[in-house]
């Protein structure tokens, strides 16, 4: 199997493993260039801010740009995400088997219980994002220049333009809803900048994905916003051009 | 003072324009020409979050006009 595939599985596999049950979507994929000694980094930012990284050896990365052609970071972006969503989705299946006998069962056992009590109590206190330590830390160090300001930016240009409702969804969740503007249809957009829209039904119960965004590799702010904006303006046009998930 | 807001990689660029100036009010609609003829959507913003209007022309009342740059799928 491909080193970079075994790589994700593995970065996913603790992800879940850390989560339990408690399993939300991709939101992204996070490419950290090498900076000096440090060497590059990949992250997964789950779409309820959760975060896991893990360092990528130069060969795995190379190997991979080579098998997929994807020599600039857009493209290498972009084949990473697909590859983690299909990762990720086959191991959901394979751990939603055991775990529907497993949630049939309440938990008997003293311990058992506290097991889960304990597995609940890490979880509320995981770090998020939006922790200030940890966005310091990770846009910080090896963001380009000039990046945490376009991403702050862009953040502040969406929230001006969300409405009461959506603007708290967002600063709870981390998406908000969205109604479009010709069919009437639910969707959610995700803090990301590809791959991050759910179209819902009447019971918020996901129906598909779908994926577009603006040209010129926005900050994510922006590219929310745009998507926002698309989908309450120019629905048909937007899901023309746009990839059903 | 009525802006105009461009999508790009720093975030947004603004350019800001008095529409009692004529000379601005011209630099204005160029700006708007020239966007949406690189296939920009120009959209007026509501201010409050809501659904804003979608611009097929330059239009002086507009007090937030956002420029998005043209849609791709993923």
């Amino acid at each position: 199997m491909e080193r970079m595939r075994e790589t994700l599985r593995a970065l996913l596999r603790r992800a879940l493993s850390e989560r339990g049950r408690d399993t939300p979507g991709i939101s992204d994929v996070l490419i950290e260039i090498s900076h000096g000694s440090l060497q590059p980094r990949l992250g997964i930012l789950f779409a309820d801010g959760y975060r896991a990284w893990t360092t990528l050896s130069p060969s795995d990365c190379y190997d991979f740009c080579e098998r997929h052609l994807a020599w600039d970071l857009e493209r290498l972006h972009r084949v990473l995400l697909l590859e983690a969503h299909q990762v990720y989705s086959a191991m959901l299946e394979t751990q939603r088997g055991p775990q529907r006998d497993a949630a049939a069962q309440p938990p008997r056992t003293l311990t058992e219980r506290l097991q889960q009590l304990g597995a609940a109590i890490a979880q509320a206190w995981r770090p998020r994002w939006g922790n200030a330590f940890l966005t310091r830390v990770d846009r910080g160090l090896f963001a380009p220049d000039g990046y945490n300001a376009a991403e702050e930016r862009g953040l502040r240009l969406l929230k001006e333009n969300l409405n009461e409702a959506q603007l708290e969804q967002y600063q709870r969740h981390q998406y908000f809803d969205v109604i479009g503007g010709q069919t009437g249809r639910r969707y959610r957009i995700r803090y990301g900048r590809s791959m991050n829209i759910d179209q819902l039904d009447k019971r918020g119960r996901r129906i598909c994905g779908w994926c577009f965004f603006p040209e010129g590799r926005l900050v994510a702010g922006d590219v929310m916003l745009a998507q926002k904006l698309a989908l309450e303006l120019f629905e048909s046009d937007t899901i023309e051009v746009a990839n059903r998930l | 003072m009525s802006v105009q807001i461009v999508m790009d990689r720093s975030g947004d660029t603004r350019h800001e324009f008095d529409v009692a100036d004529p000379q601005a009010l011209a630099q204005a609609e160029e700006r708007f020409r020239e966007l949406t003829g690189k296939g920009f959507r120009a959209v007026a913003l509501s201010g409050d979050g809501n659904p804003g209007k979608l611009l097929r022309s330059f239009d002086s009342e507009v007090e937030q006009t956002l420029f998005i740059p043209q849609l791709q799928g993923g």
